[in-house]
């Protein structure tokens, strides 16, 4: 019954989204997928897997097939600030053509500094554009933390000699939905690693507007594309976590369902890179992985269509979709074992047992889900 | 006249000031920096594996090989197994392949008036990110180098995958960039033989000619390359005289007053590095003849950097031969990083030029970090008696829009420029 008014709700929200005027009308989504050469069931076995991910039952297949189908209803604004770019090459390494087409050819990205066509004024005149013509109806997506550091023109953009933290007021102030994509514009990124030169600072801390977080360095494509789905989907913002990240995609640990879980519960353990159980395939627990402290999906949406993770490619988690990792979370190469205070969680991590032990025990995993308990009782959940 | 520069990875002002229709001089200014230097100053020095390849998103794995050796560097007799060197190879092979792509399709097509073909620069860019994956776990931000190795224990399965991407972007390059079998392409010495081919390097090349752009993009003929593999060569061309004698010692940062970039020089000279530096220094036989033919212009620094895509797929498909899957993939150093220090530096070859690292440890903390990335070469910002390379290279044209043209035709990338 829960599934079936679910169900509804979202039928009745993309009929609504339906009406809504196409970004170009001479594009269809339908028309353009089968133009790349994607059969009907080559696009519904991908709205599956997108399904899947989104924690949805499969029933709900066709929905996210024409949830994506009206991505053009919506426009979509990014904004580069303080970073690397490295989560819009993670967007543009998205899975298979007919993503990749959802994003670039259906969405309309109205304003995208990197892969737009348009430099100089014009790509100005077209943000400025996008934002009044939109007004209330896009959706902003900022990549990059905001630095203040230095000087008043410190990251100062255009051709009218904005700010960065400026232009990401001005475009958060009428988005219908704001996404930081990565762990800069969730957190504030490497740059506000310590001393933090620039002063940078998270998006949200430059907004009164709820910003959705969607962390990791970079995030994972299908996090990226599946946040944008639900929105479309629900047309409100997701179930969070305590740092505003959506619970589909961060709710469990790296820990919780990384490959390499069974080893860690055997007590089997690499300890050095390239030994035996390097080979093996066993926990990289004591090698540095901070899969215990990091709560992300990676291990099933994995990266570059799904190819490989870090876990799986023989290195530790980082926990790069923690806020302040950076700091708290290093040295990379060791286990964060026996540093009990100011780690993240404020020490609860159950590293140090795992460390003397070293061998399966579910205490750890106890701990674990306590931690992430107790957390989600800090504040109350927004469902 | 001021115009802001996008889709260089990040922004950069160009001020241009004309003089009787004609550009004078351009001021090249960078509005921020992200000064990752200074937040690597007291960190453990394995935490430059994780932190530096973050300068970068476009070529974040050029950052991590150039880190892991010049750590590596400070050791003394640090062993490296033969599979470890090569698969870092590879993978910096395949990133510079994505980038190339990304940058013709992306950057270069609509600067000549053509339609942005965005899947044409996604899909060959995601098949080499998912070959750097099967090594390195993710693309971008790889941080399976570590100091005595890779962590990475490949298998035989792993390389069928990893040759199946590699023959997909073949195939892509000779249904799409230059629409012939690849050995022709390859065995060509006669850029002017090229243009009878079809196919949107072809076209672009014919739209240079054909529109009288011959002329444009000339800088100072003036080339390095310091990042030498089993495919580069490490020297210097000087209106292609060529020199391999030279040292990194020579190369010198200098703070610019209106920019948050650094200019770079070596012997007090500014130097051209990328694919046209490193076809010149290497003496590729097709970019030879382009420069002989049409100079250091923007018709041989597209060629070349297109080229490189094909010669880098074929020299990969060898370097893949010699791997031997049981070697060892890590060979612990025998001092533990905490007693060491040290100083060292590399250099490698990334996607847009020579990259340079040099570090500082003491007793395994990292004391200094300098980190010279390829675009500071190529838009160190000189004064009007002596101009930087693209600075160089875009004076005397008399529009804004063939100045542009010129300035990107360097792939230029401010995200590391602003490191």
């Amino acid at each position: 019954m829960k599934n079936s008014s679910l169900f509804n709700k979202l039928s009745s929200r993309l009929d609504e989204l339906s009406n809504l005027p196409k970004l170009d009308d001479e594009v269809s989504i339908s028309k353009l997928i089968e133009e790349k050469g994607f059969s009907r069931r080559e696009f519904m076995g991908w709205a599956g897997a997108m399904t899947s991910m989104l924690m949805l039952p499969a029933s709900f297949t066709p929905l996210v097939a024409k949830a994506a189908e009206l991505a053009d209803r919506l426009p979509l604004v990014w904004l580069h600030m303080a970073e690397c770019t490295g989560c819009s090459e993670s967007l543009l390494r998205s899975a298979t053509p007919s993503i990749d087409s959802l994003i670039f050819d259906y969405i309309s990205l109205e304003y995208h500094e990197t892969i737009m066509a348009a430099a100089g004024w014009q790509a100005e005149h077209n943000l400025e554009h996008a934002m009044e013509k939109y007004k209330g109806r896009y959706i902003l997506m900022v990549e990059g933390g905001i630095p203040h550091a230095q000087s008043d023109y410190f990251l100062t953009i255009g051709a009218h000699g904005k700010t960065g933290e400026q232009s990401a007021r001005e475009a958060s102030e009428n988005a219908a939905a704001i996404f930081a994509i990565g762990s800069c514009s969730s957190f504030g990124g490497v740059q506000a690693a310590y001393p933090n030169p620039t002063n940078a600072t998270a998006l949200s801390n430059v907004t009164n507007k709820p910003v959705i977080n969607v962390p990791g360095c970079p995030p994972s494509e299908s996090n990226i594309v599946g946040t944008l789905l639900h929105f479309i989907l629900y047309g409100t913002l997701p179930a969070l976590d305590v740092f505003n990240r959506p619970k589909w995609a961060y709710g469990l640990r790296i820990h919780d369902a990384c490959e390499r879980r069974g080893r860690f519960d055997a007590g089997e353990f690499v300890e050095q890179f390239g030994d035996e159980g390097a080979k093996e395939g066993y926990c990289l627990y004591k090698v540095g992985c901070k899969g215990p402290y990091t709560f992300n999906n990676c291990s099933k949406q994995k990266f570059n269509q799904g190819t490989s993770w870090p876990v799986q490619a023989g290195h530790g988690c980082m926990g790069c979709s923690e806020p302040d990792f950076w700091d708290k979370m290093g040295i990379v190469h060791e286990p964060l074992g026996d540093r009990l205070y100011h780690t993240v969680f404020g020490g609860l991590g159950a590293d140090a047992t795992a460390d003397k032990i070293g061998v399966g025990i579910l205490t750890v995993t106890a701990i674990g889900i306590a931690a992430h308990a107790a957390i989600s009782l800090i504040k109350n959940p927004k469902e | 006249m001021i115009k802001l520069i996008e889709k260089i990875e990040g922004e950069a002002k160009l001020n241009f000031n004309f003089k009787e229709g004609k550009i004078d001089f351009v001021d090249i200014e960078f509005m921020s920096t992200r000064n990752i230097e200074n937040i690597l100053r007291g960190k453990n020095a394995f935490d430059a594996l994780v932190i530096n390849p973050r300068v970068c998103g476009i070529c974040g794995h050029a950052h991590l090989i150039a880190t892991v050796q010049a750590l590596e560097s400070c050791y003394s007799n640090l062993k490296l197994s033969n599979k470890a060197k090569i698969i870092r190879e590879l993978t910096l092979n395949f990133e510079l392949i994505q980038n190339h792509f990304k940058w013709f399709y992306l950057t270069m097509l609509p600067l000549f008036g053509h339609k942005q073909e965005i899947l044409k620069a996604t899909y060959p860019s995601q098949l080499m990110g998912k070959a750097i994956a099967i090594f390195g776990g993710q693309y971008p931000h790889t941080s399976y180098a570590v100091v005595g190795g890779v962590v990475c224990e490949i298998t035989e399965i792993d390389i069928i995958k990893l040759q199946h991407y590699m023959a997909e972007t073949l195939k892509f390059v000779e249904e799409n960039l230059v629409k012939t079998k690849s050995e022709n392409f390859l065995t060509c010495e006669d850029a002017d033989a090229l243009l009878d081919y079809e196919g949107d390097l072809p076209d672009i090349l014919r739209q240079i000619k054909k529109e009288n752009l011959l002329e444009y993009g000339k800088s100072y003929d003036r080339f390095i390359s310091f990042g030498h593999n089993s495919y580069f060569k490490k020297g210097k061309s000087l209106k292609a005289k060529i020199t391999h004698n030279i040292s990194v010692l020579h190369v010198k940062e200098s703070e610019m007053p209106s920019s948050f970039a650094k200019n770079v020089s070596f012997k007090d000279k500014y130097y051209e590095v990328g694919p046209l530096a490193r076809a010149m220094v290497n003496k590729t036989p097709l970019i030879a003849d382009a420069h002989k033919k049409y100079g250091d212009s923007i018709f041989s620094r597209i060629l070349a950097r297109v080229c490189e895509i094909s010669q880098l797929l074929q020299h990969s498909k060898e370097l893949i031969k010699d791997l031997d899957l049981s070697e060892k993939s890590y060979i612990e150093p025998s001092i533990d990083i905490s007693k060491l220090s040290s100083s060292g530096y590399s250099a490698v070859e990334a996607a847009r030029g020579t990259l340079i690292h040099k570090v500082e440890i003491e007793n395994g903390m990292i004391k200094n970090y300098e980190i010279i990335t390829p675009t500071q070469w190529n838009l160190s910002g000189g004064t009007k008696d002596k101009h930087g390379v693209s600075q160089k290279a875009m004076i005397g044209l008399s529009d804004v829009k063939t100045a542009e043209l010129v300035f990107k035709s360097f792939d230029v990338c401010s995200v590391c420029t602003t490191h």
